[in-house]
């Protein structure tokens, strides 16, 4: 293959070396063996390990991709992914007018933005969904676990407790109304406790600890394999104060949603944020748009904005790459 | 954390001091710059710079806990997790009071009482746990030197008599609570940023700012080029500072807030009391511009800060005498309203009475009515406007401020 060196993740000082000795593409060096590249370049001989390694790794990687590959790199047919997406569920929000309009519920392996002003419901929508992935799968719900980010403090225990409450109560009425013996036996198991031992609670106080956590997120999820729902309450603030540098802004969020969605597919979680509204002001009056700016708008898969309109509370499903543009009123009691 | 230097991280010494010759000397300068510059920086290959970034991601990030931990740790810890307020129906609403470890914020039109609030709050900290209190001091930020001790030792007497009926006590009261003033935005920053030390030292349990608003609307004109980013930015350190003290010492912290009207088209507002039943016609009586807009009063200091408090309070004006607080924003508890009167004791909440004699049908509970029912337990799920009414208008209208609820 007559790949340039210069593709290559090698230490740019190897690099230079490794051209300056006439070196130039993936060909002429995968020839050598290591002994011998180390006494022609120069370097020592673990450097030149290091350099046949990475060549030969993705030479190998490319050729055999048609067969295994890495999890990032598999091609599937479309029916393949119309009978994963089948099988994958989704969070259901115990509101079945937000149920609907979001085809399910909350999607597995993708990202969904919950947008709105402040005490519109937010943070109660998001503990409700961090307690409804963890509904047993023979109630239609996904039996995972839950890692809960909060970057503002608002994640109160007995608020999650009471939502925690009121799941299992409603779990119960199922099972006692129907005859399925696989609900009697997952209800013993369902409980506040269980459901509060997991959520797995982080709290970042600003953009570096978020961004710290955001690397280490695939190492715990790796671990902890059971996680279906990461949700990010609220990814705007700790962006919005300390960062006077838009682009540098731009920059790290971008690289944050790649992550993001990285381990969305990776260990099929879904992954749900929540963002703050912000003013613009335009000519005649201002109005309420998402924060974060509009290159942020492009990083969710599905965007859903919570407003006001008179006396209720209103959901609209703003972006969506498979469900339409609907508007449902929701309320927030003891459940949502 | 996220200052914390890279030496200290685990990285190789020389990495560090390659890093610090390019001005990368912390955990946050490293994170903020991309892999691949990462990569020219360090003259390393792309997957021994994936690892660096796990050992300084380990070094700065937050640790794990499940909620069930929290819970239990709530329950053993002796400390109580929020603060009774003394008056019973808005602590009930709230599951106890305010919330130790967040922002709650009290707003309203001038006069109304936020600053006799926090003056009962001040009081009711210094008081032993038995009492209600926190058995600590407060710090009490006055930035409107409205601050006035005669009144603070007047609502400590006439609320608790029996406590404070000997000098000694009112002495050893006055003494827990410091005020400091501060009378510019810079000077409020930098006090809250070095408020760790003293929150240490003299074990406090309790923090007010009183208020937030006056200082930074007298010094940022919104109207300027580049102001509205200047103060967005001032009060979200603020904001954030006061959330890292909140949480880090679980103690509640009060600030307050001003009164704005904002233009805008009718239909923009949301805000419309008794919009069912339009007797009060309250919203149209408000500041009409010329071009047809009215305006409508809201919390001052923009969109930012509301997202960054935690819990807000809004009080306005319904009679002479007797004010509403109204919950607007909680992470427990839903709308509620109450009414008060401010005495010698302090505020004081008034049992709702309705001459009405209706059913009143809320959120599916329903109140038989009487010739008199009394409402002090229902829960209005309205959200109610915001008013912006000095004394004299409120005089001039001829029915009272009770928001009408559906009747059925």
């Amino acid at each position: 293959m007559q790949r340039d060196l210069g593709s290559f993740p090698l230490p740019p000082a190897l690099r230079a070396k490794l051209i300056g000795c006439g070196f130039h593409t993936a060909e002429d060096v995968s020839a050598v063996r290591a002994s011998e590249l180390s006494k022609e370049v120069g370097i020592s001989k673990e450097e030149a390990l290091e350099v046949l390694q990475i060549v030969r790794c993705k030479k190998f990687g490319e050729e055999s991709q048609a067969s295994t590959g890495s999890p990032s790199l598999r091609k599937c047919t479309a029916l393949e992914l119309l009978a994963e997406e089948h099988s994958q569920g989704s969070i259901i929000t115990f509101s079945s007018a937000l149920d609907e309009i979001l085809g399910g519920g909350v999607p597995v392996a993708k990202i969904t933005e919950i947008c709105g002003a402040p005490g519109v419901g937010k943070t109660q929508l998001s503990i409700q969904l961090v307690v409804d992935a963890q509904i047993p799968k023979c109630f239609g719900g996904l039996g995972g676990e839950s890692v809960f980010i909060d970057t503002e403090g608002s994640f109160i225990v007995e608020r999650v407790a009471g939502v925690a409450q009121a799941a299992v109560h409603h779990c119960h009425l199922i099972a006692e109304s129907g005859q399925d013996e696989a609900q009697q036996e997952a209800i013993k198991e369902f409980s506040v406790s269980s459901i509060l031992s997991r959520i797995y609670y982080f709290r970042c106080h600003d953009y570096v600890e978020l961004l710290a956590q955001a690397h280490l997120l695939g190492d715990f999820l790796a671990e902890h394999r059971q996680v279906r729902i990461i949700v990010i309450d609220s990814i705007a603030f700790p962006f919005r104060h300390q960062l006077e540098d838009l682009s540098l802004r731009t920059r790290l969020l971008n690289g944050l949603a790649q992550q993001l969605i990285a381990m969305a597919n990776d260990y099929r979680v879904a992954v749900v944020l929540t963002n703050q509204m912000t003013t613009r002001f335009g000519e005649v009056c201002s109005s309420l748009v998402p924060a974060l700016g509009e290159s942020w708008g492009h990083a969710a898969t599905t965007r859903l904005i919570l407003h006001w309109e008179g006396k209720l509370r209103f959901a609209s499903l703003y972006k969506s790459p498979s469900q339409k543009e609907a508007t449902v009123p929701y309320q927030i009691t003891n459940c949502l | 954390m996220a200052t914390k230097m890279l030496k200290r991280t685990g990285l190789p010494l020389d990495l560090c001091e390659r890093l610090s010759k390019y001005q990368i000397i912390n955990c946050r300068d490293f994170l903020s710059v991309s892999p691949l510059v990462l990569m020219r920086l360090t003259g390393q290959s792309i997957h021994k710079v994936y690892s660096l970034l796990k050992i300084v991601s380990k070094a700065c990030a937050p640790k794990m806990i499940t909620a069930l931990e929290m819970k239990t740790e709530r329950c053993s810890n002796p400390s109580i997790a929020f603060f009774p307020t003394s008056l019973a129906e808005l602590d009930e609403i709230l599951h106890g009071g305010l919330a130790c470890g967040t922002l709650t914020e009290v707003t309203g039109p001038s006069g109304c009482g936020k600053t006799q609030f926090c003056f009962m709050m001040s009081v009711l900290a210094t008081l032993p746990i038995s009492m209600g209190g926190l058995d600590g001091t407060v710090i009490y930020i006055d930035t409107e030197s409205a601050f006035s001790a005669e009144r603070l030792v007047e609502v400590a007497r006439c609320r608790f008599p029996d406590y404070f009926c000997t000098e000694q006590e009112l002495i050893k009261m006055t003494k827990k609570i410091h005020v400091y003033r501060e009378f510019t935005c810079f000077d409020v920053l930098r006090r809250v940023e070095s408020l760790e030390d003293d929150i240490i030292s003299k074990g406090v349990k309790l923090i007010i700012v009183d208020s937030v608003a006056s200082v930074v609307r007298k010094e940022f004109d919104t109207r300027l080029q580049g102001n509205l980013l200047a103060r967005s930015n001032l009060l979200s350190n603020e904001a954030a500072t006061l959330k890292y003290l909140a949480e880090e010492f679980f103690i509640p912290i009060i600030l307050t807030n001003q009164i704005t009207t904002r233009m805008g088209p009718r239909e923009a507002v949301c805000f419309q009391p008794g919009s069912v039943a339009d007797d009060l016609p309250l919203s149209e009586g408000r500041g009409i511009s010329p071009d047809g807009e009215t305006g409508y009063a809201t919390a001052a200091l923009g969109n930012t800060w509301s997202h960054s408090v935690n819990t807000r309070l809004i009080m306005q004006y319904m009679d002479f005498d007797s004010r509403q607080i109204i919950v607007a924003k909680s992470p427990l508890a839903p709308f509620a309203m109450f009414i008060f009167t401010i005495q010698n004791s302090g505020l004081i909440l008034q049992e709702m009475t309705n001459t009405r004699g209706h059913l009143f049908k809320v959120s599916g509970r329903k109140f038989k009515g009487d010739s008199e029912v009394k409402t002090t337990e229902a829960i209005f799920w309205l959200r109610v406007q915001i008013l912006d009414f000095s004394r004299s208008e409120f005089a001039a209208l001829s029915t009272p401020a009770l928001p009408e609820i559906s009747q059925c």
